[in-house]
């Protein structure tokens, strides 16, 4: 069943094309990749979903709902959530109250503050965070700080995660991590996920469909497999 | 634990003094108990809008000034208690109207258009009762000290246990993720135009009435003093002294201030200005947490 319905998405920035009638369409429960090099509109794509951007043209619906034109508080309500590639943890309070405030607030949003704490312990046991529960999100390392990113976006109670380079800047060993983690927040929660990454090995070993993005034009959209083998991917990335 | 034991007991002490202050007959320290009580009332509602989200008001005098205003032109026509709600009704339904456009902005800019805008509303004001013919308004009824002290102790208890609600509230948490990262808390679920707008409405109202109580201390309204800068800047440095980071700080900035003035400025009002900057400066620098830091650090020995 299709979750996010995306058609003919186009995106300007004075004259600069940013994204150019971007269509695709995500499967509940998949991993849906995005490539392209730096510039290509991966970002740009992410903003719009989520409603931080304004698209020229085109619409998105998630659920069959059209979400375009709504404010990201309102989108997140309805169960999209994204990450950011430049973290942007709430530094000056604790691990724990940055996941409560998304347990609020998010699609899953409660009144009880029981209910968020729990709600927000569980996020944190998920992506691994709990025995840093109390230290000031600030101080936490940066493959503590993505993992946080996520935490939060788990705990709106999101049916549906946007996650932008959560991988950058780790360490082997923590892509490893991470991986591991998003297949068993998939597995265990049942998610359906986006990811725009740069490991090219956890995007191919993670996503079921990967769209390939250059300049803003989509140039190809398949399996991994399908992907690593198509000749304009090829191309743009090899020359 | 031991924070919270210093409050309970701490809270309810402060309270049982200011209430048996006017019965120990002193005209001179009810008077002192009165500013007291006005500084905290201002700072505790500064602090709900600036404190918890980060947007820092250097304009928060303007409440207090359309709430005297108001409360000049009612009172006498309406029964005084009635011409107080209305004062704070006013400030409220200000905040209103002016949240909107000013939430807009964000950081220095919001400091400077608050400034600008209590500026431009007490020139307004000035502008109209200059064309009125009006210098200055006098009060004749203005009830005895004691009577507004008790009111104006009313009104820094009920903006006390405002900030101690909100913090506490999901409200609370909403503001402070506005304040650590606006774009953040919007993406997940923070409605952060509408929280603002909130807490500047709640944050307005009890300045309004205390613009009114002011003016009956003072017994007349004049334009320029109702909507002095001066008030704004005192409340920010009072704030900054105290610490941001809890309720118990507007408390104890506005207890140092109204020590300080007591002892030094009443003899030496020149040196006003000049010591709320050098103040400011000093705790910027050395104390970013303020007077009550002192408490959480001592707590945190323990």
């Amino acid at each position: 069943m299709t979750i996010l319905d995306v058609q003919g998405i186009s995106k300007s920035f004075g004259g600069l094309k940013a994204l150019t009638n971007v269509s695709f369409s995500v499967e509940e429960g998949a991993i849906f990749g995005l490539m392209g090099a730096n510039g290509a509109g991966k970002t740009t794509l992410f903003a719009v979903i989520a409603g931080q951007i304004k698209p020229s043209g085109g619409s998105v619906s998630f659920r069959n709902r059209t979400i375009t034109g709504k404010r990201p508080d309102q989108i997140c309500r309805l169960g999209i959530s994204r990450t950011f590639q430049i973290v942007r943890p709430f530094a000056g309070i604790s691990v724990l109250d940055n996941v409560i405030v998304s347990a609020l607030y998010g699609a899953a949003a409660s009144n009880s503050h029981a209910e968020a704490r729990e709600a927000g312990i569980a996020a944190l046991e998920a992506v691994g965070l709990a025995g840093s529960a109390d230290k000031l999100a600030g101080e936490l390392t940066l493959s503590g700080q993505k993992r946080l990113e996520i935490a939060r976006a788990l705990a709106t109670g999101a049916e549906m995660l946007l996650l932008d380079e959560v991988m950058a800047g780790l360490t082997p060993t923590e892509v490893e991590e991470m991986i591991a983690t998003l297949s068993e927040l998939r597995r265990a929660r049942n998610l359906t996920f986006m990811l725009v990454e740069h490991v090219m090995g956890a995007l191919m070993a993670l996503s079921d469909r990967i769209l390939a993005l250059d300049h803003g034009v989509p140039i190809a959209i398949g399996t991994p497999a399908e992907i690593a083998a198509n000749p304009d991917v090829l191309k743009v990335y090899f020359g | 634990m031991t924070k919270l034991n210093l409050d309970i007991i701490g809270g309810p002490l402060l309270v049982l003094a200011g209430l048996a202050l006017p019965f120990a007959g002193a005209d001179y320290l009810m008077g002192i108990a009165f500013n007291l009580a006005m500084w905290i009332a201002l700072t505790q509602s500064w602090s709900i809008l600036s404190a918890m989200t980060g947007y820092v008001s250097l304009g928060h005098v303007v409440f207090c000034g359309i709430g005297s205003y108001v409360f000049i032109l009612t009172n006498g026509t309406l029964p005084m208690p009635v011409a107080l709600a209305c004062a704070g009704l006013a400030a409220g339904v200000m905040a209103l109207v002016i949240g909107l456009p000013v939430l807009r902005v964000r950081g220095p800019y919001f400091v400077i258009l608050t400034f600008g805008l209590a500026e431009l509303a007490k020139n307004v004001i000035v502008q109209i009762e200059t064309s009125l013919g009006q210098f200055s308004r006098l009060i004749f009824d203005a009830p005895a000290l004691d009577t507004l002290y008790f009111i104006m102790f009313g009104l820094a208890v009920a903006s006390t246990a405002a900030a101690v609600l909100v913090r506490h509230s999901k409200l609370g948490r909403g503001l402070v993720a506005i304040r650590e990262n606006e774009e953040a808390a919007e993406a997940i679920g923070v409605p952060v135009t509408r929280l603002k707008l909130i807490a500047f409405v709640v944050a307005a109202i009890i300045p309004g009435i205390v613009g009114g109580v002011l003016l009956l201390r003072t017994s007349y309204f004049e334009a320029a003093q109702a909507f002095d800068p001066v008030i704004s800047f005192s409340i920010v440095t009072m704030a900054i002294v105290g610490g941001m980071g809890t309720v118990r700080g507007p408390i104890l900035g506005s207890l140092a201030f109204v020590l300080l003035s007591e002892l030094l400025w009443a003899r030496f009002p020149q040196l006003y200005m000049i010591i709320l900057g050098a103040l400011l400066i000093l705790f910027i620098l050395f104390m970013p947490r303020g007077l009550s830091g002192l408490f959480e650090r001592r707590e945190a020995r323990r």
